[in-house]
């Protein structure tokens, strides 16, 4: 079910009305059989995979839980002095590891079965053809279950916290299955941590009628974004990025903004729907977006785009990676031979590149990714080298405080993050040449000789963009302390009506969806 | 407090309602222009007087037969529920939705749209359906031939369809915004330009001739529902030289109607009776009869209309003479205009671009 279609509407105003009447105690299984509705739309099929996870994942954490609880109920009972303790508990840690890594390789390993077979499987062939061994690999193309990538990650990040003893394991299945379930970030996000989602399902109350207002708002936001901006960029991103022999010179850097504002007014639209559905029933889900082009480097965009992915990256990879006996051993052998300053940098470098390359990979299960992933993390370790030089810059010119150099920084940072963004799109040579090519043959004319038409932006549609990008722009610098919405919940009734009915009047009018579009689903519902 | 919130709440809702349905009406097409024909179905609600006679189908039947002559010249009153590329299951459900308002004494159906049972374009389906006034047979004709990419709510609120035409909007958009010119004589769209039939390409065999099963069980409820309403159906085949009309279906039809004992009038296999000229009788060469072609066929019809029981020679009434008295004026005079303009010009202007 597309968050963007007449079935979702009439599925959550029958939620809406369903939760509003239960009583409080049946809320959270209200919302877990919406859930499952929700997924069963897809397939009853599909409903296998959540369920395989959901289930080992569950006993998996109740038996980690269950040795974290003898193990300390045993320290307690015996007199131990520091170094039994430390001992006995490292021989229980290595015991919950294996069930630890049960979980990780089972569920992973779906997740990994399902999504990347079609990309490992073509280029470990072609491998073995270079090497001169010919012959048919077989392999089903599996359809993959909505929102596996979430909830896998989600899972798996329970499980890593349970073994950690962050927190106790999940004795209830319903809250636990709820947390993978969830209809609304089921589909794009965004991550959730299991401890926050807990306390907030286990004690559900009938929502404040500003809670309500405040997330249809947002989620009408959300539509806007999606139906009015991205959906009508949609097209001259095929277009444009479908015939780089044609898009040439200029048309690769509109190219860029469009593709970057497209995924931009796409996922965030998404996730201002989903994280509004779910304020309408009082459960508040982590932000994914933080104005990440208000930001002046890459490092910086990418702690506020996508963040509790990049959050999760961080915790449960970047860490560990770099704390690991490889990166350890890596790091001693680089201290000998080039000395302290250099080793120190080496498990910064590894974990990384790691953390792009699962990035990369996690996104799309093709070259492309991974070069883009790979890219990404090049330029953030060239950035971080640099940092040096550029703060030695700072002290010594004054004028890197005027807010033209910080304007300046916060383009120069949208320009990067969008040419990377065409690894996505073209092989990394074409990337290159087409950006050379802006300089030595941008063919500006080209634009207005009826080329902006010819990408479907002209006329009234880049008239509504250009108004529809600046309103969101506004929007979301206004979007600190609570933001629009509580403003608007102090002005008088008629003002605060008018102005949402005026967003709705927008988005239903200008809005592309209906007969003649194929409602598109949001980008981040591929994963 | 709380019930000044809910005043306040209810006025803003009653504003807003308001404006919807104001956008609704300024952004559903007005089929006043190039394409008439989505006016066609709707106008069949502004009659004051009943009919005897039904005529049912898609262009075969709005653009072949003519009911102001069936009632100048035998005083037969009839009505056209006829749109672009009408399907035999709409054509049904408009026979449903006519019998809530009158119950005529004959029904003829042409019988051509029995050869396609799916829409092949969604603003067809339009042009026949948001025409209907809401009822359950607007419904299930909905539900029955919507094509795949439709939705129930897109026509419950057409505005959701409609919406993307704010960026092109026409004069006539704002012209007709509170009400619409009749652009129909009792459905019957009236064409006075002339364009001689031309040569067509040769029938395309085909692997099977057989009609839709679905097609044929609509013709069969068609049947039963005048069968329990004391109505004659009549099958009908326009005198149109395109699209081909095999053999093979004729066979079929004739059976069908021999089977049931119900008349069956192949206008195109009585072309000569009826005295059709295709150098002159057509205005888009052999396709549609225009208003001359159109006449002589009623004509024709009114010969066997007149015979049957139950229809009769109205025009001794008085009030059913007054409501035709203003539709034979109307006829009379958008004929001669568009005799004058053809004359004159050699096209029809509103229809210029179509001639293009």
């Amino acid at each position: 079910m597309l968050l963007v279609s007449y079935e979702f509407a009439v599925f959550f105003a029958v939620l809406m009305l369903c939760y509003f009447l239960a009583p409080d105690a049946w809320k959270r299984y209200i919302l877990l059989f919406f859930s499952l509705i929700f997924y069963l739309y897809g397939g009853a099929v599909f409903l296998l995979y959540p369920v395989t996870t959901a289930v080992t994942t569950f006993f998996l954490g109740k038996k980690i839980g269950k040795m974290t609880e003898e193990s300390k109920n045993y320290v307690m009972s015996r007199q131990m002095d520091r170094e039994q303790k430390k001992d006995f508990n490292w021989a229980v840690k290595q015991k919950q590891r294996r069930f630890l890594i049960c979980g990780l390789v089972l569920n992973f390993g779906i997740l990994a079965v399902l999504k990347y077979v079609k990309f490992i499987f073509p280029n470990v062939a072609s491998v073995f053809a270079l090497l001169g061994m010919e012959g048919k690999m077989e392999y089903a193309a599996w359809v993959l279950p909505l929102g596996i990538s979430y909830y896998t990650f989600q899972s798996m990040g329970y499980l890593i916290d349970v073994y950690n003893r962050k927190y106790e394991p999940e004795h209830k299945f319903s809250v636990f299955f709820l947390f993978l379930l969830f209809f609304p970030q089921l589909t794009a996000g965004p991550i959730s941590r299991f401890d926050t989602f807990k306390n907030q399902i286990t004690s559900l109350r009938r929502p404040a009628g500003k809670q309500v207002v405040f997330g249809m708002e947002r989620m009408l936001w959300g539509y806007f974004k999606k139906l009015v901006i991205a959906d009508r960029l949609g097209t001259a991103v095929s277009v444009i990025t479908g015939s780089p022999e044609t898009y040439r010179g200029i048309w690769f850097l509109v190219g860029m903004v469009i593709c970057t504002v497209w995924l931009f007014a796409d996922f965030s639209g998404a996730m201002d729907i989903v994280i509004g559905a779910a304020e309408v029933f009082s459960i508040r889900l982590p932000e994914n977006f933080d104005s990440p082009f208000s930001s002046k480097s890459l490092a910086e965009l990418w702690r506020r785009w996508h963040m509790t992915l990049m959050q999760w990256f961080k915790e449960y990879i970047f860490f560990p990676v770099s704390a690991s006996g490889f990166c350890k051993n890596l790091s001693a052998g680089v201290k000998e031979r080039f000395g302290k300053k250099a080793a120190s940098r080496v498990p910064v470098y590894v974990a990384t590149l790691v953390v792009w390359f699962v990035t990369g990979i996690w996104h799309g299960a093709s070259w492309n990714f991974i070069i883009w992933g790979m890219a990404n993390g090049i330029v953030l370790l060239i950035s971080q080298e640099l940092s040096g030089i550029c703060k030695a810059f700072g002290r010594k010119y004054s004028f890197t405080e005027s807010v033209w150099y910080q304007g300046f920084q916060k383009v120069r940072t949208f320009f990067l993050f969008a040419f990377l963004q065409m690894f996505l799109y073209y092989p990394a040579g074409t990337v290159f040449s087409l950006a050379a090519d802006v300089f030595a043959a941008p063919e500006v004319r080209s634009l207005f000789n009826g080329g902006l038409a010819d990408v479907g932006l002209a006329g009234m549609d880049l008239l509504i963009l250009m108004f529809g990008v600046c309103f969101m722009w506004v929007a979301g610098r206004m979007a600190g302390n609570g933001g629009i919405r509580e403003k608007l919940w102090k002005k008088p009734l008629a003002v605060q009506y008018g102005t949402v009915f005026l967003l709705f009047l927008l988005v239903l009018v200008t809005g592309v969806y209906g007969h003649g579009y194929y409602a598109s689903q949001f980008i981040y519902n591929q994963f | 407090m709380k019930k000044k919130i809910i005043f306040q709440l209810s006025v803003l809702a009653a504003i807003s309602l308001a404006v919807l349905a104001g956008l609704q009406r300024l952004l559903v097409p007005k089929y006043m222009g190039l394409v008439v024909e989505g006016s066609l179905i709707e106008e069949y609600y502004e009659e004051t007087t009943p009919h005897d006679v039904l005529i049912l189908g898609n262009c075969e039947a709005y653009e072949n037969i003519s009911p102001v002559v069936l009632w100048k010249e035998y005083g037969i009153t009839s009505y056209i529920r006829g749109s672009a590329n009408q399907l035999i299951a709409q054509s049904y459900y408009l026979l449903e939705d006519t019998l809530r308002y009158e119950t005529p004494k004959a029904v003829i159906f042409s019988i051509s749209a029995i050869q396609q049972f799916e829409q092949e374009n969604e603003s067809y389906n339009r042009m026949t359906l948001d025409g209907m006034r809401w009822s359950m047979s607007k419904w299930n004709a909905i539900m029955e031939t919507r094509m795949e990419d439709e939705h129930m709510i897109e026509y419950v609120f057409p505005l959701l369809r409609f919406h993307s035409r704010f960026s092109a909007l026409e004069a006539d958009d704002f012209t007709y915004y509170w009400r619409k010119n009749k652009v129909s004589h009792n459905g019957y769209y009236m064409r006075a330009d002339i364009r001689a039939a031309k040569e067509f390409p040769p029938a395309r065999r085909r692997a099977d001739y057989s009609f839709d099963p679905r097609a044929m069980e609509y013709l069969e409820k068609m049947r039963l529902l005048c069968e329990e309403k004391g109505i004659r159906l009549i099958l009908m085949k326009a005198p149109s030289l395109y699209p081909v009309w095999y053999d093979q279906w004729e066979e079929q039809v004739v059976s069908y109607a021999d089977s049931h004992g119900l008349l069956y009038v192949n206008c195109y296999a009585d072309r000569e009776k009826i005295g059709i000229d295709y150098s002159h009788d057509t205005y888009d060469k052999g396709l549609h009869m225009n208003v001359y072609g159109a006449e002589k066929i009623s004509l024709y019809w009114g010969e066997i209309l007149k015979e049957l029981p139950g229809i009769e020679d109205h025009r001794g009434e008085p009030e059913i003479s007054v409501a035709w008295e203003e539709k034979i004026w109307y006829y009379d005079t958008m004929k001669e205009e568009q005799e004058t303009e053809f004359a004159e010009k050699g096209y029809l202007s509103q229809f210029y671009q179509e001639e293009e």
